[in-house]
């Protein structure tokens, strides 16, 4: 289990209060509230993956629209929060559940901001009684946040019916009914797995207001991804290393587990690993630029040009 | 200050005569202090004429090894390790002819483990020293090494609270009025009265020993009646602090016997007993599982003047280092001497794991406790329940807030008085946890709850405008000094 | 006979708001908080049940409250309070604890009291309903 603070801890805001000609003024709300930073950091941070963050977008004015006509005293009830999150692995969904607790945060809908982020093993327990303390220790931390539950079609298993997953399922279906005020869950993984999940499951549905789906990154989407992570360690392609990653990503994504931005974390960790040994082989002294260059030939050694790792290749065989 | 004199070594330094103090080794101002020395403050004046450097290397010799005279017997000593060692001397802020004088010690000059050891040197003759017009210790550091010598309180506001069952508010005491002249029998009453109607503890005043009027046996019998029936009828664990104070330790040890047959918590002595003497009564009740209340009866003779004497800062840390449970530390807003930030500062002395620098609140020194228990400080004088939102917000929790006239003296009766003292405590207690600001609001506070509560409408109606609003004498110099109770 | 142990007994019973604000008060302080209920209020009865563990490192006081309120359900007629608890090297003890629900009949407490050597009377408290 992973318990993520919010980085600004910042106050709730109500919003303004109706002006005297019984108008809200929504554009201040949306400054004033904070959620026109957190949208701004949603966009700077994250590279592509603009159907996500128009869904974000859309769902901040609805709650802004719902906090202005709670002032002036319209029908509303408590909106069901409860989302899931659907996509490859990679993808940025932890970090957009994060800017996700931070925005509900910022317009009161959530109590503290923070995120827990949980899987099957966090929830379901080994032996019989195990479960429902395991399952209500992880809800209890998580209340005044958010529940992010990664994976979490591993919490049916439909071939056992006494899998200790259905009483975690039961108890999330509980609280995420009665306790809304008190917390959030989002619920993610992969698109067709999930699907699945919630035929059986119809439970979950009916409790979850928005489905976000997030796609896959382009090529030229990870490549700055890649350049990104690069510069916030000091590092830089230059040119041929840099066509070397192009090259990587065009052939990485066809192999097995490709993970998106994971994939390319990974892919750069090794690549600094043979640049040390490159540097240090060649014993000579070494400068700035030779201390933060990643080259072609840090790249190409990846054994992904040589169709995948060996293991890889014999299980996917 | 200009630190250049020259120390005099060699043969010149040993030669039949007089030298100045400060030539014989006991000034050094590159001396730093080695992590096993003990340090105290001076505030000294020195006589029109005196140099205050050779004031600060007479105030180290006198309080280690220097007579007025050079002795050739030095020179059968490694005597340069047992010269105390003047190293820093700082005028006064606001006070001309008056001056900060550190002085370090080697631990060697000193028995492990005792109160008595320690003060005969520091305070032993320096402070009627001819040269100096005046002298107060104003602080002292104990490091680590020497510490460790001393056991600390033998229960301490951890355990304490425990055994009490009692946590998250400052307990509420009182002491039984009038202090001479009751019988056994009408003194039990007051203190039934005072634990049934609220209170935590009842408390002997300091000079109830055993008088012809009432014997202490008596006087122990009607209390523990009185506070096991409070007991049943509250639910609540209760005590009364019996003193023990008597003319000889043999006395005390009887007194402290009955007391513990009779199954109290918590026994008293009174500060004029001795270091020796508390330290003895510290070891008992370590034996016993036994808290130690100390009342500091006497100190104000040498603590309150600001040019002379021993600051209470010293003297609660002498008393944490003997072992004392409950030491009275003063209000602040109450009848007697304290100013707010100076009172403070004795009150981290008491309690905290390792008190920080504080010059606002007269603390000189880091000093790391090591981990010996904490001692719960006593608020006693002349407070009453519609000063509460100050005492809670001046000491926090661990405190003894002990409401004497201002229980017995409750128009309704004893039992009004403490629920009324009670019910002000844990509103108070209540609404600073849920945020507000006590400071501001606490008037309004005790007024709301005073709707429902009518003992503590009557009390707030008798002593609600009352407070003792002098100019304390004994305060920082380094802050302009606020005053209390506005 | 109102038993007035614990922090706030002298006041009226605290409603669901008012313990919330108390556990927020906890949570800010970063202690763990436990609940524990008996039918025995005995001054010397140290160790009442606990409902499950101490709960370490909640962020909201509705955790807290989830457990009150399976308690409370469990044994509607008995003693509840709340206890928190802090680790912090040289307390490592109970910082505050509050009585949140008390049986309908509070017991009261008889006193015994056996004459020994002298004048000294020893005392036991038993509780009666």
């Amino acid at each position: 289990m992973n318990e993520h603070v919010p980085a600004t801890e910042g106050e709730i805001s109500t919003g303004t209060e109706a002006r005297p000609d019984g108008r809200v003024d929504l554009a201040e709300d949306y400054r004033s509230s904070g959620v026109a930073d957190v949208l701004g950091e949603l966009d700077r941070e994250l590279i592509g993956l603009a159907p996500v963050k128009n869904r974000i977008r859309e769902t901040a004015a609805l709650l802004l629209v719902d906090r202005a006509r709670r002032k002036l005293g319209l029908a509303h009830e408590t909106p069901t929060l409860h989302m899931s999150f659907t996509g490859n692995p990679g993808v940025g969904k932890t970090t957009v559940a994060l800017k996700m607790a931070n925005l509900l945060h910022r317009l009161g809908y959530v109590r503290k901001g923070h995120l827990v982020s949980v899987t099957r093993d966090d929830l379901v327990g080994q032996y019989i009684g195990h479960t429902a303390p395991k399952t209500r220790e992880v809800l209890k931390k998580a209340m005044g946040g958010v529940l992010f539950i990664d994976e979490a079609y591993y919490l049916y298993k439909p071939d056992n019916e006494r899998d200790y997953g259905q009483e975690a399922i039961e108890i999330l279906l509980q609280v995420m009914e009665n306790h809304r005020d008190d917390l959030v869950v989002i619920l993610a993984g992969y698109a067709d797995r999930m699907e699945n999940f919630f035929n059986s499951n119809p439970g979950f549905r009916s409790r979850i207001a928005h489905h976000i789906e997030f796609p896959d990154y382009a090529d030229e989407e990870l490549l700055r991804i890649a350049e990104s992570m690069l510069a916030q360690q000091d590092y830089r392609f230059d040119a041929e290393g840099r066509a070397a990653m192009e090259d990587y990503i065009a052939v990485r994504r066809s192999l097995p587990h490709f993970a998106n931005a994971r994939s390319i974390r990974n892919a750069l960790d090794r690549a600094r690993l043979r640049q040390a040994n490159r540097l240090f082989e060649t014993g000579a002294l070494v400068d700035v630029e030779a201390l933060s260059t990643i080259r072609a030939v840090d790249i190409k050694a990846s054994r992904v040009f040589a169709g995948g790792l060996a293991h890889e290749r014999a299980r996917d065989a | 200050m200009e630190t250049k004199v020259k120390e005099i070594k060699g043969k010149e330094r040993y030669k039949s005569g007089v030298l100045k103090y400060a030539q014989m080794g006991y000034w050094n101002g590159e001396y730093e202090p080695k992590a096993t020395d003990i340090i105290a403050l001076f505030r000294i004046t020195p006589q029109e004429g005196v140099d205050p450097i050779e004031a600060a290397a007479a105030v180290a010799g006198e309080s280690s090894t220097a007579t007025w005279t050079v002795v050739w017997t030095d020179r059968l000593t490694a005597c340069d390790s047992y010269r105390a060692k003047a190293y820093r001397v700082d005028p006064v802020p606001g006070n001309p002819g008056q001056y900060f004088v550190y002085v370090a010690y080697d631990y060697i000059l000193f028995e492990e483990g005792s109160i008595a050891n320690l003060t005969a040197s520091i305070i032993g003759n320096v402070f009627s020293f001819k040269p100096l017009k005046a002298a107060r210790l104003e602080d002292m550091y104990f490091p680590p090494a020497y510490v460790k010598t001393f056991k600390g309180p033998p229960t301490g506001i951890v355990v304490e609270r425990e055994r009490l069952d009692k946590f998250g508010r400052p307990l509420l005491g009182a002491t039984t009025k009038p202090k001479l002249g009751l019988s056994g029998k009408n003194y039990g009453r007051v203190v039934y009265e005072g634990l049934k109607g609220g209170l935590d503890f009842m408390k002997d005043d300091e000079n109830i020993n055993s008088q012809p009027f009432m014997h202490w046996r008596d006087r122990f019998l009607y209390c523990m009646e009185a506070v096991n029936k409070a007991t049943a009828a509250t639910g609540e664990i209760k005590g009364h602090y019996l003193n023990i104070t008597a003319g000889t330790m043999e006395e005390m040890y009887r007194r402290a016997e009955f007391a513990k047959q009779l199954g109290s918590v918590i026994v008293m002595i009174d500060l004029v007993i001795g270091y020796t003497a508390i330290q003895s009564m510290a070891e008992w009740c370590r034996q016993n599982d036994m808290m130690l209340h100390l009342h500091r009866a006497g100190h104000g003779t040498y603590t309150r003047q600001k040019n002379h004497g021993v600051s209470f800062r010293v003297i609660a840390k002498w008393m944490r280092l003997a072992g004392v449970d409950h030491i009275h530390a003063g209000t602040a807003v109450g009848k007697l001497e304290g100013d707010p930030m100076t009172v403070q500062g004795y009150y981290n002395v008491c309690r905290d794991a390792t008190t920080k620098l504080d010059l606002q609140r007269g603390v000189y020194f880091d000093q790391d406790w090591c981990d010996i228990r904490k001692v719960m400080p006593v608020a006693s004088g002349g407070i009453h329940a519609g000063q509460m939102h100050q005492l809670l917000s001046l000491f926090g929790d661990d405190v003894v807030l002990q409401f004497g006239g201002g229980t017995i003296g409750h128009p309704m009766g004893i039992q009004a008085g403490a629920t009324a003292n009670r019910v002000a405590l844990e509103a108070m207690v209540l609404a600073r946890n849920e945020g507000r600001d006590i400071d501001a609001e606490g008037p309004e506070i005790l007024r709301a709850a005073a709707k429902w509560c009518k003992p503590l409408e009557a009390a707030l109606d008798t002593w609600g405008n009352i407070s003792f609003n002098y100019t304390s004498t004994d305060t920082s110099d380094f802050v302009p000094t606020p005053v209390a109770a506005q | 006979m109102r038993i007035t142990q614990g922090c706030f007994s002298f006041l009226p019973d605290l409603d669901e708001e008012q313990i919330k604000a108390q556990v927020e008060y906890c949570l800010r302080n970063d202690w763990a908080i436990g609940v524990e209920f008996t039918d025995d209020p005995h001054p010397r009865n140290t160790y009442w049940e606990m409902w499950g563990h101490p709960m370490f490192d909640l962020k909201d006081a509705a955790g807290v409250m989830m457990e009150l309120n399976a308690c409370r359900k469990a044994h509607p007629d008995v003693y509840i309070k709340l206890i928190a608890f802090d680790s912090t090297r040289g307390f490592e003890t109970v910082r505050t604890s509050f009585i949140v629900q008390r049986p309908k009949v509070e017991p009261h407490f008889a006193m015994t009291r056996t004459e020994v050597r002298g004048r000294t009377v020893n005392i036991t408290l038993t509780e009666r309903a």
